[in-house]
């Protein structure tokens, strides 16, 4: 556990909170791909690249894409 | 969305994302990566493809029935590669791909095949869960059924 470690996951548990906390949506979409490109980040330096190809691919992009499509939907955006 | 922007860089970009999915997928047993991780890459283009340019123009690239075909008969092939995997081991038949030299693409007897069937339902999958989120329904992606 070097100081790399830690700090993204300082950013991790910061992007938790604050995406369970803020009241704009899309901003917390946002937030949400920090989180999960944080996670990607830890599994790569936690030598299990597979895993971190597929939450960069699932988490940070798929996942996302459906929140951004359903807030297009149900008019969540704020201009 | 309409944007000239958004057309001329995903253009440029998709070829090298497909590539590298198409990648992922094939040296999923001599790398890291595999069927699901590349199918998701594959998905995640097309489905980039479809909110640049449209819904029309996606339809007519990936036809509805044409994708359900592909999937339902990647399914079909996974279930009789892996059944004939699990019981040739437990029975000991004799393996007809065979193992192959170690590093070389095509080693590993019947891994490559299965991670490109897996690639083939999870992209297709993928595609049709973001146009369900952005449609509703398949009204009108089936004109010819």
């Amino acid at each position: 556990m070097d100081v790399f470690n830690i700090m993204v996951l300082a950013i991790m548990i910061a992007g938790a909170v604050a995406a369970a906390r803020t009241k704009n949506l899309l901003g917390a979409v946002i937030i949400f791909m920090v989180y999960s490109l944080m996670m990607a980040i830890l599994w790569q330096r936690m030598n299990a690249p597979d895993l971190a190809i597929t939450e960069a691919a699932v988490g940070a992009g798929i996942t996302s894409i459906l929140f951004i499509v359903t807030l297009r939907k149900i008019k969540g955006m704020k201009k | 969305m309409k944007s000239s922007i958004a057309k001329h860089v995903s253009g440029l970009l998709l070829p090298f994302v497909q590539v590298f999915g198409i990648y992922v997928i094939l040296f999923g047993h001599l790398s890291p990566g595999g069927g699901f991780a590349g199918g998701s890459i594959l998905g995640a283009s097309m489905i980039l493809y479809r909110f640049v340019y449209g819904a029309e123009a996606s339809d007519r690239k990936f036809k509805y029935h044409y994708m359900l075909k592909i999937a339902c008969t990647a399914l079909i092939f996974y279930g009789l590669i892996k059944g004939y995997v699990f019981v040739g081991a437990f029975l000991g038949w004799h393996n007809p791909v065979g193992t192959g030299t170690v590093g070389s693409l095509f080693s590993g007897g019947f891994i490559m095949p299965l991670n490109v069937l897996v690639g083939a339902v999870v992209a297709i999958t993928f595609y049709f869960i973001a146009t369900l989120f952005e449609e509703g329904d398949f009204g009108n992606a089936d004109p010819h059924q």
